[in-house]
């Protein structure tokens, strides 16, 4: 089955190894690029959250991404653009701590674990999910599933478990397409096993030099009713120093 | 002779000397009856607050003082270790009634089964069942409510608890449970404007799918919380009822579960631990020996644990305590200070009309001292007489309120308790009324004593 | 009879205040009182009989001068040596009686024995004898509103005797008792004096007791005018 067509593009994009038996490894390393450019990056996102299919809120962000070369964990520095009434306030990913700063106050405080549990920070969880660092797991095999637009993909099934304490989620599945490295679907576990979101991504699009997706929607397991969507307007390089990512700093950053 | 004349004295004017002493047997009267209320109150009080929380509670270093914000930070590790020397030690077990591992966690629990979409932040005890309801036993004082084993929690279902009536309310379970006077939250809807709707229906049918449906008609509550080391983790946990609490602040947050469930919830894939410890003990008295020997158990093997009575944990316990206290102590001044003009006012009158027969002792020879302590034996007399009918009086009033079974709502409480006076169980306040108003009686005729006996002779003589 | 004086008095001043004025109610007598005597001290009211009386009787103190009393200078004693000095030697009869309310005729004798270290038994035998003796056997348990003024009288006489004192000092003892209730009573006392050779020493107008007199001090002004013995009868 390694041998489909649509895998050759996948095998020049990156892979010495031969095309017989991905690793999960190198399925994740994979659809890591897919994701991520690999350079620091600005891009627009619209956030909107859904309850049972109503829009309950929608946020217009700015985001700043770069990747720390020694830790391999992503920084994001997400800056509130709209609506007016949020304008000005930061949030800072910064691997597995999350701080919010406020302009108004000019204090930077931090959101605890137990202020992730729901809500917008909720989403960002997921999407900062980094499987090549906090996660180990399996290949289980290859399966057909549709996508949020209910077209059918072959994928990778892969299985993973939280490598150490630090992981948000004991347990990922993941469902890259086979070949092109698309992740097309995730669903994330807690410790007590039962499931906490799904994340589906489509739209995929060029993009900073390379296919990736463009929209995701995570829909909540727990509370059912709720779906949220991540529309990844545009994006560019940019050069972002390391010192936006300090939480000291937040305060003289303006927003743009 | 000194008694007889003071006895004689005493009744010779009938009428004055009447209210004097009636005037102490009040005094005596108000203070025990008060130090009768007092003491039972101490005593269903103490029992009510040890049925709930036990007399100590271990707790990790630092939990008391900081663990309210994060509980399961301060969770004690290889906990069933700690239960193993606590409960073999010899010195301890004989003292022990329950000895039992509980867990405090907060969250969010959230009501998302059909048309709800409810969450709301809780506070939750995580406990076992039956340890529980065998602390609801204790009575060593026999003031205490007698409960029935509750059937919200079981030892068996670790899924299953209670939540309190506000919180119930809140999430909209009062239809499900059956509440009466309960009404359904309002629906509040915030839209997004200029965004347009979006089916999601077929990507949340896999979801609403694997939702676990309601065991036995109860509702079912997903509980979210962040684990001990920040992963966010949500169990199911069915509600088989609501029941009030007290305590406002309680009543809206309260959720009771079993011990395993919480420790699911927040432990996850970690070692399960507890926040606390606690310790019934059969005797209050034992207290302080049980927690000496605590204390050295953990020195001795290098835990850092401490330990907390329920005076600590329960602050309002020992204020309530020192309120009634103090009442009684401003109620014993005032009855003091009224049995003392009594009696010193009566005394000064006696005198002055007995001028003529101090000079005449004085004259026949009797010292000053004599004359003074003929009249302290006076004063004194009147409070040994009105303060004993006071006791009696005292008495018969405990007997009838004990009789008639009254019920009061004591403050912070929901249910009605037994009205007692337990007077004849305390034999310190009994002797020190009693004793107490004699000796102000005594002091108060001190000073008229005095006086009557710095007459001088001739001038006592000349009075008519 | 050479004996000692039982009452010495020498230039014994006492000075009152009342209000801002003073009252010099003694100046300066000097007389001696024989033992074992009837003796009786007159004089118009505020000549200062009770007064000496008082001194006399260890119930005051002078302003100046000695008072001796069987031998004994008061002024040396202080307050409760006094009491007790009288408690052995000097008793007392009253106008008024004077007897206490709430005990009864035997308690009101039996009173002064209590002052000092006697025996339940002996006291009794005392305490009876002398009701005996004033003739009051019959009303020993009846308290004094109970009897008459007469009856209370020979109640305190009994009183005074019971304790054998040296002296006893009577007030107008007949003052508030009809004549021949007056007569019995200082027949009473004479007997008693006989009997018991105890001093008496009076302040009274009762011209009946005068004519029993053996001793005669009339005081004037505070002064002693007049000093009469009249031997034995």
């Amino acid at each position: 089955m390694f041998f489909r067509s649509g895998l050759l593009p996948a095998l020049v994009i990156g892979f010495s190894a031969a095309a017989y038996g991905q690793t999960a490894q190198e399925i994740i390393a994979g659809t890591d690029r897919v994701r991520n450019p690999g350079q620091p990056f600005h891009s627009i996102d619209i956030l909107t959250e859904y309850v049972s299919g109503r829009p309950k809120a929608q946020s217009h962000l700015a985001v700043y991404s770069k990747e720390d070369p020694s830790t391999r964990q992503f920084r994001n520095l997400i800056v509130y653009i709209e609506p007016p009434r949020d304008a000005g306030k930061m949030v800072l990913l910064d691997g597995h701590y999350f701080w919010f700063y406020d302009p108004a106050s000019k204090a930077s405080v931090r959101i605890s674990p137990q202020q992730r549990l729901i809500g917008q920070a909720s989403v960002a969880d997921v999407l900062i999910v980094n499987l090549a660092v906090d996660y180990r797991g399996t290949l289980v095999g290859t399966e057909a599933i549709q996508d949020a637009d209910r077209r059918e993909h072959q994928c990778w099934h892969l299985d993973m478990k939280a490598a150490d304490d630090r992981a948000s989620y004991n347990r990922v599945e993941y469902w890259i397409e086979k070949g092109t490295f698309y992740p097309i679907k995730g669903k994330f576990y807690s410790d007590s096993g039962r499931l906490l979101k799904i994340l589906y991504y489509k739209a995929f699009q060029d993009r900073l030099g390379g296919v990736r997706p463009t929209v995701g929607i995570i829909i909540d397991a727990v509370d059912s009713a709720l779906v949220s969507t991540i529309n990844f307007l545009e994006a560019r390089f940019q050069d972002i120093p390391d010192a936006w990512f300090q939480r000291d700093y937040l305060p003289r950053l303006k927003a743009e | 002779m000194l008694f007889t004349l003071a006895f004689r004295n005493i009744l010779r004017n009938r009428r004055r000397s009447a209210m004097t002493r009636m005037a102490i047997a009040v005094g005596t009267i108000a203070l025990l009856v008060f130090g009768a209320f007092q003491g039972y109150l101490f005593d269903s009080f103490h029992t009510n607050v040890v049925q709930r929380s036990g007399h100590l509670t271990v707790y990790r270093t630092g939990y008391f003082l900081f663990g309210e914000g994060n509980p399961s930070a301060y969770g004690i590790e290889r906990y069933k270790k700690v239960l193993a020397l606590i409960g073999d030690d010899p010195v301890l077990r004989p003292l022990i009634y329950v000895l039992t591992p509980t867990l405090s966690l907060m969250g969010i629990a959230g009501n998302f089964s059909g048309e709800n979409d409810a969450a709301k932040t809780f506070i939750a005890d995580a406990v076992i069942p039956s340890d529980r309801d065998r602390m609801r036993r204790w009575n060593a004082f026999g003031a205490g409510r007698v409960y029935p084993p509750d059937t919200n929690l079981d030892d068996n279902d670790p899924m299953r608890g209670f939540v309190g009536l506000g919180l119930a309310r809140i999430l909209g379970l009062c239809r499900s449970l059956a509440i009466a006077n309960c009404p359904p939250p309002p629906a509040i809807h915030r839209e997004a404007p200029g965004v347009a709707s979006e089916d999601f229906s077929n990507l949340r049918a896999e979801v609403a799918a694997a939702v676990t449906p309601n065991a036995a008609g109860k509702p079912r509550l997903d509980l979210l919380a962040a684990t001990e080391t920040g992963a966010p983790n949500v169990v199911s946990f069915f509600v088989n009822d609501a029941e009030p609490q007290p305590i406002r602040e309680l009543d809206d947050n309260y959720v009771v579960m079993h011990l395993t469930l919480g420790q699911q919830l927040i432990y996850g894939r970690g070692e399960p631990r507890v926040t606390g410890i606690v310790l019934q003990l059969r005797r209050s008295s034992d207290i302080g020996p049980a927690r000496n020997r605590l204390q050295a158990l953990f020195d001795q093997h290098g835990l850092e644990l401490e330990v907390r009575d329920f005076a600590e944990l329960n602050p309002f316990y020992t204020q309530t305590l020192n309120f009634f206290r103090s009442i009684f102590l401003f109620i014993a001044a005032i009855m003091g200070v009224i049995v003392l003009f009594t009696v010193v006012n009566t005394m000064t009158m006696t005198i002055m009309e007995r001028t003529n027969e101090i000079g005449t002792t004085r004259a026949m020879g009797v010292r000053r001292g004599g004359i003074r302590r003929q009249f302290l034996v006076e004063g004194c007399m009147l409070g040994v007489i009105g303060a004993s009918i006071g006791l009696v009086i005292a008495f018969l009033v405990a007997i009838g309120v004990n009789q008639a079974g009254l019920t009061w709502v004591p403050p912070a409480n929901i249910s009605a308790i037994p009205l007692r006076l337990s007077l004849l169980a305390q034999p310190a306040l009994i002797v020190g009324t009693w004793v107490g108003l004699i000796l102000v009686a005594t002091l108060a005729a001190l000073i008229p004593a005095n006086r009557a006996a710095r007459l001088q002779i001739v001038d006592a003589l000349r009075h008519v | 009879m050479a004996k000692e004086p039982l009452v010495r008095l020498d230039r014994v001043r006492k000075v009152y205040s009342v209000g801002a004025v003073e009252v010099v109610a003694l100046r300066g007598i000097s007389l001696e009182i024989p033992a074992q005597r009837f003796s009786m001290v007159v004089g118009p009211s505020g000549s200062g009989k009770t007064t000496l009386l008082n001194l006399v009787g260890c119930i005051d103190v002078p302003s100046s001068g000695m008072v001796e009393v069987c031998g004994q200078d008061i002024a040396a004693l202080h307050d409760d040596a006094v009491s007790e000095f009288r408690a052995r030697n000097i008793s007392f009869v009253f106008q008024g009686f004077n007897l206490i309310p709430v005990l009864t005729a035997y308690e009101n004798v039996e009173y002064p024995l209590l002052l000092s270290r006697m025996r339940a038994g002996e006291r009794r035998q005392r305490t009876l004898a002398m009701l005996e003796a004033v003739g009051l056997a019959n009303q020993q348990r009846q308290r004094p509103n109970e009897l008459s003024g007469g009856q209370k009288q020979r109640v305190a006489v009994a009183r005074a005797l019971v304790k054998e004192p040296q002296l006893v000092l009577a007030d107008e003892p007949t003052a508030n008792l009809d004549s021949h209730t007056g007569a019995s009573i200082i027949e009473l006392m004479r007997r008693m004096q006989q009997d018991l050779r105890t001093s008496f020493i009076f302040s009274t107008h009762d011209p009946q007791l005068i004519s029993h007199a053996e001793e005669i001090f009339t005081i004037r002004d505070g002064e002693l005018v007049e000093h009469s013995s009249r031997n034995g009868f």
